[in-house]
Order: structure tokens, then C-alpha cells, then sequence
């Protein structure tokens, strides 16, 4: 592997990627897909999770232990795990590990987020006549959503990144374009692959702090 | 001080009958077996040291703590019959931390009884516009949200929003307390003048026996365990205190405080060592000697116009001068009829004069002394405390 | 062993036999031997990381700088995909002519390591009580005097915390390694996924994960030895604030 392979192997060749622009499309796709499904799927757990911990509140521990040693379980071994009970290429194989690892850091912000409501917003809600339902969803929630937002952000663009290590149960999105790279010993796509994996994860990064923007007039004006 | 009509007694604003709250850790209760009646329109303080139960109390009658036995009634239909958010949508409730909604502008903070209440938008917006200016604020800040506003407004806007659905019942806890003195003491001026033209049924949980004194027509004395001491007006607080406890808690300087319940208005006009510009010297001198003052004022066309010497008013009833041509000086120490008695004698005796002037707009307005004012307090144990 | 050698296992073997029998454990393709390979590679991405980090990041709270960049950091350091970086530097290795070892792998982790272990140290450092440092400045000590004997040992404990958080994490990613042409203990996994033996494939989970919670473990006794009990109070009390 010296000058020859040089040559003929430069660590991305252009053309490649005019020619094989499908493949590089359908990997993106299949990335994006199994990032949305496993946030998804987060997001619900962690919802249900945050709020049984903000209601007993003993709970929290417990659920943070669990969720925080879900999230040690090695990557690999969660997926090599899986893949006989589910079937390597089927969906829940790479979903559910995903999304467990998502749980950790979205619970501990939704619960921070409501915990940071205060006391005296609650206590005046509650006193002017709304009911819980009303008090948490048009007060609690929005407050505590740019904590929730933070969480999101970060759960998505570490999930983007784990995509690509299921590439080895062949399920990676822009993984697999790795791994054919370099079981042929060629790496444009490797190149290609690694780089726009980082590339989505910082893209998915500043989309979602935009939205949370967006959706938190209220953080941005300066204060008196 | 607010003036009140005398409360009908028909059916008091809010009934309290033996309430009782007990909770499960403690032996004793928090409050025990009270019994208290607010008339219509009526400002009562419930005051007293910490932890005597007079929050418990207020927030038993808006349901935010349930009883452990006892009823409430508020104009005479008891609060448990209703559903509890029902109950608290007609109930205006401020509190001392504010709790406006941070990501709600001012203008949706003050409208949100009147939406869950489905008022129409149109409606809504005026009322907005009217608590707006009714509580002292600037139209131009009902875009901005919460924290862009100091503490003093973001407490106006807390009023403002508790007034929205214009509720006939206020419940009050320690409003004032996270604002400086000199905001505080404006606040409970503005909360006298608001009273004055909406006339609500206000409860307002305090531990400031002054703040208590200023807006309340009856303090009720609490001691710990939800125990009222005494139930009175202020006045009545301060002159017989129903027993040690209450004496200990209004102070020793309570005579000092009195004197700041009441005006000079209340006092009875008295013309004083006073004659009209016009008159004889020789009259003057029989006022000076009945009032026992070297002084002669004179008043012209119902104006104060100046103090005279005895020396010169006896030599003009000698040479028949006018007392007219005579020097006079200026009043030292001048009053308005709105000034408080503890006012006037801080001037009294800061000023060195004997007798103060009342400048009622221009007017002459009569004199006080300070034996109007000890006589004004009716009895003479004020009196040591005072000097 | 690389790409080409791989674990001859017969595929019917159970998953208790395979464990049992000691030569899956010795010899040059044993589990002692990748685990050596793994346990090398994290020990030495952990201390590096660390012996960068620490200093780096202590330095800079003491002088309460560089307070946005950190935040920044923060940031940017969730989109670290490692298994894309290790991927990205595998060709130029190979173009250099070091192979697929050590320095994909090594530099993706180590990336990985840094930021918890600077964020961490720089916050814990940020956060000791400015009590404690003014009395010392007071006493005379000068100021890298008070870095090292006040703030580092005041914020010993999550220091160490923030390293085990590291260490773990490291641990965890390590296995993708062995897809990458690489050694350790993902490569039971990745032969038991070539044969489709399901006995090495659980076999190398076992493993993986068995160490990933030992070196937890190693870390809270390590910290629970090392740490005078003075500041392991006080994190405690800090903590609670």
C-alpha cells in the first residue's frame, strides 16, 4: 500500500459521488429514517418516564439508575444483542437501542425543565382557577420547554452518530457506505459516509436549536 | 385609611365557621375552630407573627388547602359547592412572589380569567386597557413580558390580573413583601385609592402591623394556632389592646403609631390665638391672654397672613395703630388638613413653635397644638408613651 | 489479529462450554489476548485524555477564562460521531503506512474522552466555593499554589467522577474497533456476525459488557480510596446546594 495505492485510492474521489449519488441518497435516507423513528420513539418513552418521576418523586432515582445504565451498554453489544431476536435488518433491532440511549438524557431534562417552574407560577396558576391539565400544558410545559429542547438536541445529534455503528447488523444509513468502503479497501465512500454523518449531526444540531428559538419568544427578549 | 360604609349585616362577603386545619405530623393545629366574618367590601388584615396559620387560613378560602373541618361561605354559598376551579376564577388572588407566567406577555399575563372564562376577545382587550391604567401602568407595556418589567410593576400587573374578572372577593398574601420599603408604602397607598372606587371584599395576610394599620378597616390579631387575639379597626387595636400578646406586638411606641392613624382633618377647627386682620388691637390681646400665647395671628380674607409679637400688639392698642401696620412673620410650622397627626408633631416640636397653622389649600384652616393632639388621643397613656 | 484471522469456533458450541473451556481464554486469539488489546487501548485514551484535559481545563477556570468557548463545547462536542472520525482517519493511517492500528481508533476515542473530562474538571474547578480560595490568597499562597492544593482538591471528586463517566464511555465504544480492522473484545462479535455464530456474538456482548460495568466499578473504589473523606464531604455538600 504505497505509492501505487495512492493513486489509484485518494481518500475521496469526486466522481464517485456523481456516479453513485443513489446510493449516497437512499443511505440518507435510511440515516434521517432511523434517527426520526428512534428520537420518536425516545421522546415517547421519556415523556411517560419524566412523568412519573415528576409526580412520585422517590421515582427519579430509580429511573435515572436505569436509564443511566442503559446508556453505558456498549453500542456493538446492544445490536449484536438484538439482531437474532429480531432479525439483523429488522427495524426494532436498531430502534430500540437507539432510542434506549436517548432515555438518559431526555428524561433528566424534561424533569429538570418542569422542576425549574416556579413555585410561586404554579402556586398562582393554581390559585387563579386552572385546572392541571390547563396549568401543565399551557404553563409548566412551555417553561419547561427549552430545558426538554436542550435535551432533544443533544439526544438527536449522539443518536445520528450511533446510527452508523449499526451499520454492523447492516442497518447504518450512512454506516453502510463506511463499510463498503472499507470491505473493498476503497474509501470515497468512507470519506463520503463519515463525512456527511458529521456533517447531519451538526445540521440536526442547528435545526432543532432554531426551532426551540422559535418556539421560546419569551428566553430571547433581554431582561430589564 | 379607607372609608367604608357600615357593613350590612345582612350577609357577610365570607363566613368563617370553626375552621380547623390539622396536619398529619403535628399535634397541634395549625388552626383551631375559627370563627370570622368579613362584610361586604370590608379590608381585613389577618396579622400576626410567623407561623400563627393566617396563610393557611386565606389559602383555605380560595381551596388551595382544604379543611380539616369547619365551612367557608362566600355570600352565603359554602365554597365546597362548587367545583374548586369555578370557585378560584371568581376569587381574586395575589401573592407575594407575583407568579406572573414568564412566557406570557403583560396583556395575556392580566386576560387569563377572563379567556377561561370565555369572555369575547373584544371585551377582554378593553378590560385589559382599563386594569391597565386602573393599577397605574403604561398602555405600552402590555407587549413586554415579565421580567422586562421592575418588581412594583410586575406586583401592579399581579393585581391587575387577580381584578380581570372583576371578582367581588380579594384574597391578599403578603402582596407587598418582595419590594422596597418606599414601593411598598406607594403600593398600599395605591391599593387605598383602588378600594375607594371598586369597593372589594379584601383579605390580606400580612406580618407588617404598619402595612396593617394603613389599608385595613379591621386587623384580625392572630397567635399561633389560626387564635385571633383581637378583632378590631385599627384605632381600637391601638388604644386597648386585649391583652399582653397584642400589647407586646403593637409595641411600646404604639402611641406614636396612633398618631399616624388619624388627620388633622379629624381634629375639631379651632381658631386659636387668631383675630382678623381687620380687628382691634385690644381684642387681639384678649385672645392672646384667653390662649396664654405671646403671639397674635391674623388672617385676611381667609388667608393666614402672619404671626405678631405680644410687644407690638400692646403697643398698637396703646397708640391706636391698626394691626395692620405691624410686622409680621411668616408661620414656622404650617400643616395641611391631610397630614397626619404624628406629622404635625414632629413639626411641632421640630420647629420649635408652639402651634402649627393649617393651610387647607390656601385657606386658613384653624391651629393644633400640642394639647389638641394629646387631647385628640383621649387618654394620657399615649401620652407618656409619646413624649 | 486483524481483518483476516478470525476466531475458529465451531458454530454449535454452547455459550457455557465456549467459557469454560480454557483454551478460548489462552493463546493468541483467546479473550485474554483482546482483552489485553482493549483494556490497553482505554487505559492509555483515559489517561491521555485526561492528562490533557485536567490541566487545560483547571487552568482555565481558575483564571475564570475562556467561559463562552466552553459553552461552545458544549455543543460541538455531542456531534462527535466516533465511529465516523475513526472511519474518516482510517485511509490517511493506511496511506502513511501505520495500518489500522492504533491511530483511527486512538484519536476517536480520545476526542470522545477529552470533552466530558474538560467539562467536568472545568465546572467542578469553577465551582469551589470562592470562600476557600479567597482565605487561602489571604493566607499568602500564590496562585498556582491555590490551583493545585485548593480548587484541584476541592473538586477532586467529580474530577474523578467525570473521568470515570469517561472511562466508561470509552470502554463502551471501544468494540467498534474491531469493525474497523481493529483488535479488543468486538471481535467475538464480529466473527460471531461473519460465521454466524450466535455463541461468540453473545460471548463478546457478555464480555463487553461486563467490563464496561467493572471499570465503573474499579472507579468508585478507586475514589473511594483515594479521596480524603474531607472532600468527598464536601462535593457531597456542594452537591445539595
Amino acid at each position: 500500500m504505497t505509492v501505487l495505492a495512492a493513486a489509484r485510492n485518494p481518500i475521496i474521489r469526486w466522481e464517485w459521488l456523481v456516479d453513485e449519488w443513489d446510493q449516497i441518497r437512499s443511505a440518507l435516507v435510511e440515516h434521517l429514517t432511523l434517527t426520526v423513528l428512534s428520537m420518536g420513539l425516545g421522546i415517547l418513552l421519556s415523556a411517560l418516564l419524566a412523568a412519573v418521576a415528576i409526580r412520585y418523586r422517590w421515582a427519579l432515582t430509580p429511573i435515572t439508575a436505569t436509564t443511566g445504565l442503559i446508556y453505558t451498554l456498549p453500542s456493538v453489544a446492544m445490536f449484536a444483542l438484538l439482531a437474532p431476536i429480531f432479525g439483523n435488518l429488522a427495524r426494532p433491532t436498531a430502534v430500540i437501542p437507539l432510542a434506549g440511549y436517548t432515555l438518559l438524557i431526555l428524561v433528566t431534562n424534561t424533569v429538570a425543565g418542569f422542576r425549574s417552574v416556579p413555585r410561586a407560577v404554579r402556586d398562582a396558576a393554581e390559585g387563579m382557577g386552572l385546572s392541571p391539565f390547563r396549568r401543565i400544558v399551557t404553563v409548566e410545559l412551555p417553561l419547561a420547554l427549552p430545558y426538554i429542547i436542550t435535551g432533544i438536541r443533544i439526544a438527536s445529534v449522539s443518536t445520528v452518530g450511533l446510527v452508523t455503528v449499526a451499520a454492523i447488523i447492516g442497518q447504518g444509513g450512512l454506516g453502510s457506505l463506511i463499510f463498503s468502503g472499507l470491505r473493498r479497501a476503497f474509501w470515497t465512500p468512507m470519506t463520503v459516509g463519515a463525512s456527511l454523518s458529521i456533517i447531519v449531526a451538526l445540521a440536526v444540531d442547528a435545526l432543532i436549536y432554531l426551532i426551540g428559538a422559535l418556539l421560546t419568544p419569551w428566553t430571547r427578549r433581554a431582561a430589564h | 385609611m379607607s372609608v367604608t360604609d357600615q357593613p350590612t349585616m345582612s350577609t357577610p362577603a365570607i363566613r368563617l365557621r370553626g375552621l380547623t386545619k390539622v396536619y398529619g405530623s403535628s399535634p397541634e393545629p395549625a388552626v383551631d375552630a375559627l370563627d370570622l366574618d368579613v362584610a361586604r367590601g370590608e379590608v381585613v388584615a389577618l396579622l400576626g407573627p410567623s407561623g400563627c396559620g393566617k396563610t393557611t387560613i386565606l389559602r383555605m378560602i380560595n381551596r388551595l388547602i382544604e379543611p380539616t373541618a369547619g365551612s367557608i361561605e362566600i355570600e352565603g354559598v359554602d365554597v365546597t359547592d362548587q367545583p374548586v376551579t369555578d370557585l378560584r376564577r371568581s376569587i381574586g388572588y395575589v401573592i407575594q412572589q407575583i407568579g406572573l407566567f414568564p412566557h406570557r406577555t403583560i396583556a395575556r399575563n392580566i386576560a387569563e380569567v377572563p379567556r377561561m372564562l370565555k369572555w369575547d376577545s373584544g371585551r377582554i382587550d378593553e378590560r385589559v386597557r382599563e386594569l391597565t391604567v386602573l393599577v397605574g401602568l403604561e398602555v405600552d407595556m402590555l407587549d413586554r413580558y415579565p421580567d422586562e418589567l421592575s418588581g412594583g410593576q410586575q406586583q401592579r400587573v399581579g393585581v391587575a390580573r387577580a381584578l380581570a374578572a372583576d371578582p367581588p372577593v380579594l384574597l391578599m398574601d403578603e402582596p407587598f413583601g418582595a419590594v422596597d420599603p418606599i414601593v411598598r408604602k406607594s403600593l398600599q397607598d395605591e391599593l387605598l385609592a383602588l378600594q375607594s372606587r371598586v369597593q372589594k371584599t379584601i383579605v390580606i395576610v400580612t406580618h407588617d402591623l404598619d402595612e396593617a394599620l394603613r389599608v385595613a378597616d379591621r386587623i384580625a390579631l392572630f397567635n399561633v394556632g389560626g387564635v385571633i387575639e383581637q378583632l378590631a379597626t385599627p384605632d381600637e387595636l391601638m388604644r386597648s389592646p386585649a391583652s399582653e400578646f397584642v400589647e407586646e406586638f403593637v409595641g411600646s411606641d404604639r402611641g406614636m403609631r396612633r398618631l399616624s392613624l388619624k388627620n388633622i382633618s379629624s381634629l375639631d377647627h379651632r381658631m386659636g390665638s387668631v383675630v382678623d386682620l381687620d380687628d382691634e388691637p385690644s381684642r387681639g390681646l384678649e385672645v392672646m391672654d384667653r390662649e396664654g400665647i405671646d403671639w397674635l395671628g391674623v388672617v385676611s380674607e381667609d388667608r393666614f397672613a402672619g404671626w405678631i409679637t405680644r410687644s407690638a400688639v400692646e403697643d398698637a392698642a396703646r397708640n391706636g395703630k391698626p394691626l395692620a401696620d405691624l410686622d409680621r412673620s411668616d408661620p414656622i410650622a404650617q400643616v395641611r388638613p391631610d397630614d397626619t397627626l404624628r406629622a404635625a408633631m414632629e413639626l411641632i416640636i421640630l420647629s420649635n413653635a408652639a402651634t402649627a397653622v393649617i393651610d387647607d389649600n390656601g385657606r386658613f384652616g384653624g391651629v393644633v397644638t400640642l394639647e389638641d393632639l394629646r387631647a385628640a388621643l383621649g387618654d394620657t397613656e399615649s401620652v407618656g408613651a409619646m413624649t | 489479529m486483524g481483518l483476516l484471522e478470525q476466531a475458529a469456533v465451531d458454530r454449535d458450541i454452547g455459550l457455557w462450554e465456549w467459557l469454560s473451556d480454557v483454551g478460548t481464554w489462552t493463546g493468541s486469539d483467546g479473550i485474554l489476548t483482546s482483552l489485553w488489546d482493549t483494556v490497553v487501548l482505554c487505559s492509555i485514551v483515559t489517561v491521555v485524555a485526561t492528562l490533557l484535559s485536567v490541566p487545560t481545563a483547571a487552568l482555565l477556570a481558575h483564571a475564570r477564562k475562556a467561559e463562552l468557548s466552553t459553552t461552545w463545547l458544549v455543543s460541538i462536542s455531542r456531534a462527535v460521531p466516533t465511529f465516523a472520525i475513526a472511519a474518516l482517519l482510517l485511509p490517511w493511517s493506511l496511506e502513511r503506512g501505520w495500518g489500522f492500528e492504533p491511530w483511527p481508533i486512538f484519536v476517536a476515542l480520545l476526542l470522545l474522552a477529552l470533552v466530558p473530562i474538560y467539562l467536568t474538571t472545568y465546572t467542578a474547578v469553577r465551582q469551589v466555593d470562592p470562600a476557600a480560595v479567597n482565605a487561602a490568597r489571604a493566607i499568602g499562597h500564590g496562585e498556582r499554589s491555590i490551583l493545585f492544593k485548593v480548587e484541584l482538591a476541592l473538586a477532586s471528586s467529580p474530577v474523578l467522577a467525570g473521568v470515570r463517566v469517561a472511562a466508561i464511555q470509552v470502554v463502551a465504544t471501544e468494540p467498534i474497533r474491531a469493525f474497523l480492522g481493529g483488535d479488543g473484545l468486538g471481535r467475538f462479535v464480529r466473527d460471531g456476525f461473519g460465521q454466524n455464530n450466535t455463541t461468540l456474538v453473545v460471548g463478546g456482548v457478555i464480555l463487553i459488557g461486563g467490563l464496561a460495568a467493572l471499570t465503573g466499578v474499579a472507579f468508585v473504589v478507586a475514589e473511594r480510596l483515594l479521596l480524603p473523606t474531607g472532600v468527598t464531604r464536601y462535593s457531597r455538600q456542594q452537591g445539595e446546594k
